[in-house]
């Protein structure tokens, strides 16, 4: 894009860049190495072997799969709903959809946490994916719908003609054809899922309930305030995230990106 | 990773004419209502957020301690009662400052970064990665490093002893001068990685005949950064702006787990605040509801005026070609 014609000016940029990357590194490097504090490697096999721990990544995996499920099939129905079929008042359904776009999660905790109580959902699982999923369709279907309008009429008019049903229809053309919109949402919402805090921290009060978002404040009572150990078990959760996005780097910008149009 | 965002990614706004040509209307009566089709997503999205919505509202009338404990009504006082609050005064500001602060940067650098990777530097890969990992692991992951950071025998305190500057060692963490700078720079480093990716997506969009066609006419890089690439990426600055504010309103991972608002509330944020209404000791659901629709209020005014300003903005400039 910028031409850097001269090796002065290369020099120049690289070097600016190369200074302004420094103060990201900070926090990285000082969890690493302070973890490795006292016992070394002995801080990683203790936190690994802390009873519950691997407890800790399965109920992340429940939470992010559960709410991944619903919004995929919620947003897949309501696209194909929104953009190819009939529906009186359409827009009026749409747009109270899009009204709760930018909702910001904080204002849904003190109703939810009371009706969470008064049905005895509070603690279970249900209580944090409904929520994230209700916090992220509005956004997954305005993205999925656009999309669906890019494709053509005419071959959902064809498959029609040739007799086929709206669950076939759906099966055989909307969800193919979505296939790689609906990729980079998944990844978006496992993001958000994963990296959920507050509603866990809220609903999921059981003991064994905790999510990776948890793991600090559960070694920080586990270790009384130990710093290398509790390091150690950041850098240790932190690894399948950083993991996950080198490999999917393309599908995570392509989610992120996605998700900033709201 | 060239055109991160595709076209198709982007939808175009629904058009006022679907279904409404000639041919879509003789086929209309063909094509199946699809009521029960948009049903599940309006069920769960849109019944669950205007519940507590409403649900919300109601309870900003009374004094609740939760579970089985009596509601008394209490009218507007939960509202009175925040507006009176100075705690509430000093979430709002910090609000504020989180926001421009974290804004700037985000902008500043997320340019700064996009730019540089197109522009064929060394290491590129490994910056991008560098500077996105603080977008994509938790935040709560995250905030034990940036408590070794700032401690009082932190990172910080560390580097700047052995540089020489050991007279600006500071207790950040622990005096309520430095605490809501330290969230508002842990808040910047989240998010610059953010902004980078959607401004290397849309650099990546620019025609490059247009650049061609600039250069040749014997503009230089600034020239091209400001008459061309900036004009071209407005959208996305006014997206980072609305993202941003909703972020700083509803902000709570870092503050609670680096200062939890304190010292003496100098780190308040609403969140924080509402939080601690909902699931503290002394908790009191009417209050934190009320906190709640004020927040709403705000957020959705504030989105309004943003959006509405841009597009003013776009159509002066329509006029004025």
């Amino acid at each position: 894009m910028f031409e850097t014609r001269s090796l002065r000016a290369r020099l120049i940029l690289q070097l600016v860049v190369t200074v302004a990357v420094l103060p990201f590194l900070v926090p990285i490097y000082a969890m690493v190495s302070r973890s490795f504090a006292g016992a070394g490697w002995g801080n990683y096999a203790a936190v690994l072997s802390v009873p519950g721990f691997a407890r800790f990544f399965l109920n992340s995996a429940i939470v992010a799969g559960g709410s991944i499920v619903i919004i995929y099939i919620a947003t897949m129905m309501a696209a194909f709903g929104f953009s190819k079929l009939r529906v009186q008042r359409k827009e009026i359904f749409f747009w109270m959809m899009m009204a709760a776009l930018t909702l910001p999660e904080v204002v849904l905790i003190a109703p939810l946490y009371s009706t969470a109580v008064s049905l005895g959902l509070l603690g279970t699982f249900w209580s944090v994916i409904l929520p994230i999923a209700a916090l992220q369709i509005p956004f997954t279907v305005l993205i999925t719908r656009g999309y669906v309008d890019g494709i053509p009429d005419t071959l959902f008019e064809a498959a029609r003609l040739d007799g086929a049903s709206s669950w076939r229809i759906f099966w055989s053309i909307l969800v193919p054809l979505a296939r790689p919109m609906a990729v980079a949402l998944i990844v978006l919402v496992l993001i958000n899922a994963w990296n959920s805090y507050l509603l866990p921290k809220v609903f999921l009060t059981g003991e064994d309930m905790g999510v990776v978002t948890l793991l600090p404040e559960f070694f920080r009572r586990q270790y009384n305030d130990d710093t290398p150990k509790i390091l150690a078990a950041a850098v240790v959760t932190a690894i399948p995230t950083i993991v996950a996005y080198i490999a999917l780097q393309k599908q995570f910008e392509r989610g992120m990106a996605a998700g900033a149009i709201k | 990773m060239t055109a991160t965002v595709t076209a198709p990614t982007i939808p175009a706004a629904p058009s006022p004419l679907d279904g409404r040509g000639p041919r879509a209307k003789k086929a209309s009566r063909l094509i199946p209502n699809g009521f029960v089709w948009i049903l599940p997503g309006l069920i769960i999205s849109v019944g669950l957020i205007y519940y507590s919505i409403v649900y919300s509202g109601y309870l900003s009338f009374f004094d609740w301690g939760g579970g089985r404990q009596r509601m008394t009504p209490v009218g507007v006082d939960n509202y009175v009662e925040a507006f009176t609050n100075p705690v509430f005064w000093t979430a709002v500001t910090n609000t504020v400052v989180y926001f421009v602060a974290v804004f700037v940067v985000q902008v500043g650098g997320g340019m700064l970064f996009a730019a540089a990777m197109h522009s064929r530097i060394f290491f590129a890969n490994v910056y991008k990665v560098i500077i996105v990992i603080p977008v994509v692991v938790a935040p709560a992951t995250l905030a034990p490093a940036h408590l070794q950071v700032w401690q009082n025998d932190g990172t910080l305190n560390q580097i700047l002893h052995t540089v020489g500057l050991g007279a600006l060692a500071q207790t950040w963490l622990g005096q309520s001068t430095t605490s809501l700078l330290v969230v508002t720079l842990v808040g910047c480093w989240g998010s610059v990685g953010f902004g980078f990716i959607l401004y290397f997506a849309g650099m990546a969009q620019i025609d490059p005949e247009m650049l061609e066609a600039a250069r040749i006419d014997g503009a230089g890089n600034l020239r091209l950064l400001f008459s061309i690439v900036l004009p071209n990426l407005r959208p996305i600055t006014i997206s980072l702006a609305i993202l941003n504010f909703i972020t700083a309103l509803k902000l709570f991972d870092n503050v609670w787990l680096i200062t939890q608002g304190g010292p003496a509330h100098s780190s308040e944020f609403l969140g924080t605040m509402i939080y601690a209404e909902t699931a503290g000791s002394s908790r009191n659901l009417g209050y934190a509801a009320a906190l709640s629709i004020i927040l709403l209020v705000i957020a959705v005014t504030v989105s309004i005026i943003i959006q509405s300003r841009s597009r003013e903005r776009a159509a002066k400039e329509v006029a004025d070609v």
